[in-house]
């Protein structure tokens, strides 16, 4: 996929043009890399897709007249299936209807299109604010464990050896109760806030290791170049020689990182709230939403099938985003 | 039957689940069938059962306490002194006929002193003849609460044993022997063995029903290994245990216990030759299998449908003559917490408000039971008599929607917060969902608080973590609603998540516990039946029902209304 950018940019006589190396940093450079990729544009413009329709969730719903939180009693039948199923004749999408395009949840008649987009916000949400304190743990103590060594690099590995050794599901399983209601005991607001607060802080606590280990690893070789030693040698603090020497040049695997990263947290978001840890009813969760329809795989598989085909197309664009992401960046590093 | 078993479909699902049971089904038809009757039993062949459960909970005579364990058991290695009928007529199969004993029992001294006589041939499967010690050192197990748990605790509430300062027994069990003379003074042995008399603290009426437990079962005292005894109990049955292995693929196998007689017992047909439990399958494939009905799978039972699997059992006419469709024992409710609930108008506001028409709805509609008006059941027999509790009780007739306006009138201004109790699995998330709906409508604000299901009662029997709202269900222990008023409405009951405490209601349930004209009986509880619902003790929502696929082979597979299950030792395999 890499195309040698250095011939695109000569004339087709083979002579450089001045202007054109000139306009071009690194960062162009990628996204030109990126633009020519038709997978990452694609993947990109259905990510955008995705993210305005959870930004407006609340205005798109509104307008198809939609409420996630609202009981249809007249979109189930007597024992609570969704009109059409249960019946020996029925439909693979039974159930589903101009005002409810995905269907309705059995029991409650809960239309299934806005749950799935209130679900999203949530995932998403969780998703991006994990990933974020990630990336500033991970960063920050790569850096510093990397750029300092010795004693700091011995304490900050050992640490991060242990979180890595800490069975994750376990223990987030295990600690939610606890730490949720600390959290509440802490002024966080009970219920969802303290829980989404708690998923947050798991996933960051538990995920920054592995980024730190990626960073530091740079860091160990780029502290050796010549413009830090020149740095060092005009004297400045360690403070500018880690954020404004050093880090700049760690942006292609923080961002790489950061993107592929993402996608997992939702994953797993899901997993949890599926296991029942995570976000309280009736608020959705896709997790949630999965749990319960797996009872029904069999009579109404459109129930699994939805939500489990969207979850699955907004983990796997992030993660082509990631990849594209990767490409762009770091073209020699080929995929396996 | 109050508490359910954990193994069976979603663990905590009847006694905790509730609402969970029979999530949902599909298909037009709610109406009643029999199962698979008529025909000539024969013996010969193995009935195997399908079960979720890795393992059962306990299998100890004096430890098992789950309707459909203590009918599999009683059925076919545990014999006691009495037992029900076997029949599918709700006041027949509640019946109790004499089993160990020759007769239901002698009651004297006012209903303090019951006296039954020993069936002459009866053994255990070594052999040796069963006594009165063997049955007395049965009971005397009960009282060992450290080693000997999850059992029902009626003998040690009944027998007239002095109680310590805390409310326990002062007799300690067969293992420490403290207060041994008490124990040996409340159950007494006549000197031929033959028979065996129980004095109570109190006239306990209906303690021959009592006896039914497997609890009440003997045990030799030789062979009585304590903790261990849970996985080889002596069988004093047809049926002996031959295998019994643990864990996912494990199996639990019965084969005839060659020194049991018919003659020692007419009350067991034991028409199959051998019996296999296997466990830990996937509750999907347990219907799967049934539903097909590979030749293997035609002798075979299991208990509860997935709510997946009824619109296609109830839909297709060629499982008409084998599906089930009865009550079961429970009574699905929630419960209200008196002591962080004290104002009546606010309890009866939360009652009015809430949607029982979607609760129901939510849990499979008809096929997960009718809408219940109090906590005692119909099928209990005379005790039950309707509350009224929806038809003005409450000061209106209240829909089964709800009716918000009318709660907040009776809330006049109040718009209290509330947390709801429920064991976390997806269809009692959606119930959540309906509470928290159809309560703010009328202005509640109700909080879910989901708990993980094997914990639930741990959690919800501590008043300190006790929320307002909890999600329970509870059936009758036998047709006597004193194992219901007072189980749950009284502090010294077992069950009583209310955390009811009222003196009048206090008094008028012990006075009726001790009531020895049954029809005066059955009054005082349809009183406090009402009584209950009246002060919104707790909201009924729904008098459940239970489906079941029997394999095509198997003969006599009727639900038996004594424990809600299969009646194990009157079916047998069809040639």
């Amino acid at each position: 996929m890499a195309v040698d950018v250095d011939t695109e940019a000569r004339g087709a006589d083979g002579v450089v043009a001045p202007e054109e190396i000139k306009g071009r940093s690194l960062s162009a450079i990628a996204w030109g890399r990126f633009r020519r990729d038709k997978t990452a544009m694609i993947s990109l413009g259905v990510l955008i897709f995705l993210l305005l329709c959870a930004l407006f969730a609340p205005l798109i719903t509104s307008v198809m007249g939609l409420d996630p939180y609202e009981i249809n009693r007249h979109a189930i039948d007597d024992i609570g299936m969704p009109l059409g199923c249960g019946k020996p004749d029925s439909a693979f999408f039974c159930g589903i209807s101009w005002q409810h395009p995905f269907g309705v949840e059995p029991g409650t008649g809960r239309d299934l299109f806005s749950r799935l987009l209130y679900g999203l916000r949530i995932s998403l949400l969780i998703a991006f604010s994990a990933t974020t304190i990630t990336v500033i743990l991970g960063t920050v103590f790569g850096i510093v464990s990397g750029y300092l060594g010795g004693r700091t690099d011995a304490v900050i590995g050992r640490l991060m050896d242990i979180i890595l050794a800490f069975p994750f599901l376990l223990i987030v399983l295990a600690l939610s109760g606890v730490f949720t209601q600390r959290l509440t005991d802490l002024g966080v607001p009970e219920g969802n806030a303290s829980r989404i607060t708690y998923l947050i802080l798991v996933f960051s606590i538990f995920g920054w290791p592995y980024l730190a280990r990626i960073v530091r690893g740079q860091v160990l070789s780029v502290r050796e170049r010549e413009f830090v030693e020149a740095s060092i040698a005009m004297g400045s603090g360690t403070r500018r020689i880690l954020f404004k020497e050093i880090l700049p040049n760690l942006w292609a695997p923080i961002m790489i990182y950061a993107t592929l990263t993402l996608p997992t947290y939702i994953a797993t978001e899901a997993v949890l709230s599926f296991l029942g840890v995570g976000v309280l009813p009736p608020t959705p969760t896709f997790g949630a939403i999965l749990a319960d329809s797996v009872q029904y795989m069999s009579i109404i598989p459109s129930y699994l099938l939805i939500p489990g085909v969207l979850l699955a197309i907004v983990v796997v664009t992030f993660n082509l985003v990631g990849d594209s992401v990767r490409d762009a960046l770091d073209p020699r590093a080929g995929r396996v | 039957m109050g508490k359910a078993r954990p193994g069976v479909l979603a663990a905590v699902v009847v006694a905790a689940g509730a609402l969970t049971l029979t999530a949902c089904g599909g298909g037009g038809s709610s109406s009643s069938s029999t199962g698979s009757a008529g025909g000539t039993p024969t013996k010969g062949g193995k009935i195997t059962y399908l079960e979720i459960g890795e393992q059962f909970n306990n299998v100890d005579p004096q430890r098992v306490y789950t309707g459909e364990d203590l009918a599999f058991f009683s059925g076919t290695i545990f014999r006691t002194l009495t037992a029900y009928k076997f029949s599918k007529d709700a006041k027949e199969g509640t019946s109790i006929v004499p089993d160990l004993a020759t007769d239901t029992g002698t009651v004297s001294d006012g209903g303090k002193t019951w006296t039954f006589t020993i069936r002459d041939g009866a053994t255990f499967e070594t052999g040796a003849a069963i006594t009165c010690a063997d049955v007395k050192y049965g009971v005397s197990r009960t009282f060992a609460t450290d080693i000997i748990t999850n059992g029902p605790q009626y003998a040690v509430s009944m027998l007239d044993i002095a109680k310590n300062a805390d409310g326990t027994s002062a007799y300690a069990g067969p293992y420490k022997k403290t207060g041994q003379d008490l124990f040996d003074k409340a159950v007494t042995c006549s000197a031929d063995g033959k028979t065996i008399v129980f004095h109570l603290n109190k006239p306990v009426p209906d303690f021959n029903y009592a006896t039914t437990l497997s609890a009440f079962a003997p045990v030799p005292q030789a062979a009585d290994t304590g903790e261990k005894y849970d996985d080889k109990p002596v069988s004093s049955g047809p049926y002996k245990i031959s295998v019994y292995k643990k864990g996912k693929g494990g199996q639990f196998i019965l084969v005839r216990n060659d020194k049991w007689t018919q003659d020692s017992d007419p009350y067991r047909h034991a028409y199959p030759d051998s019996w296999e439990v296997d466990f830990g399958l996937d509750p999907a494939v347990i219907d799967q299998r049934l539903i097909s009905g590979a030749a293997a799978d035609q002798t075979a039972i299991s208990t509860l449908l997935t709510p997946a699997s009824l619109p296609i059992v109830f839909n297709d006419p060629k499982f008409a003559d084998r599906r089930t469709n009865e009550f079961d024992p429970y009574t699905r409710y929630i419960a209200v917490n008196q002591k962080k609930v004290p104002d009546l108008k606010t309890r009866q506001a939360i009652a009015v408000a809430l949607d029982r028409e979607a609760l129901r709805t939510n849990a499979g509609g008809a096929f997960a039971g009718d809408y219940a008006d109090g906590a005692i059941k119909p099928n209990i027999g005379v005790d039950y008599a309707p509350t009224g509790m929806w038809d003005g009780l409450l000061g209106k007739t209240i829909p089964a929607t709800g009716d918000p306006d009318y709660a907040k009138q009776l809330l006049a201004g109040k718009t209290p917060t509330i947390t709801f109790d429920y064991p976390n699995t997806p269809t009692n998330a959606k119930a959540a969902a309906i509470i928290v709906a159809s309560e703010a409508k009328a202005g509640i604000t109700v909080k879910p608080n989901p708990i993980e299901a094997g914990q639930y009662y741990g959690v919800v029997f501590d008043p300190a973590k006790a929320h307002e709202l909890i999600n329970a269900g509870w059936g009758a222990d036998w047709p006597n609603a004193s194992t219901v008023i007072p189980e749950l409405f009284t502090p010294s009951g077992g069950f009583n998540l209310s955390q009811a405490d009222d003196k009048a209601f206090n008094d008028a349930s012990a006075a009726a516990k001790v009531e020895l004209d049954r029809a005066k009986q059955a009054t005082m509880w349809q009183d406090l039946n009402k009584k209950a619902s009246e002060q919104v003790f707790i909201i009924p929502t729904r008098f459940g029902r239970d489906q079941r696929l029997p394999g095509a082979k198997i003969g006599n597979a009727y639900l038996w209304p004594a424990y809600g299950s299969w009646p194990y030792g009157d079916m047998y395999v069809k040639s």
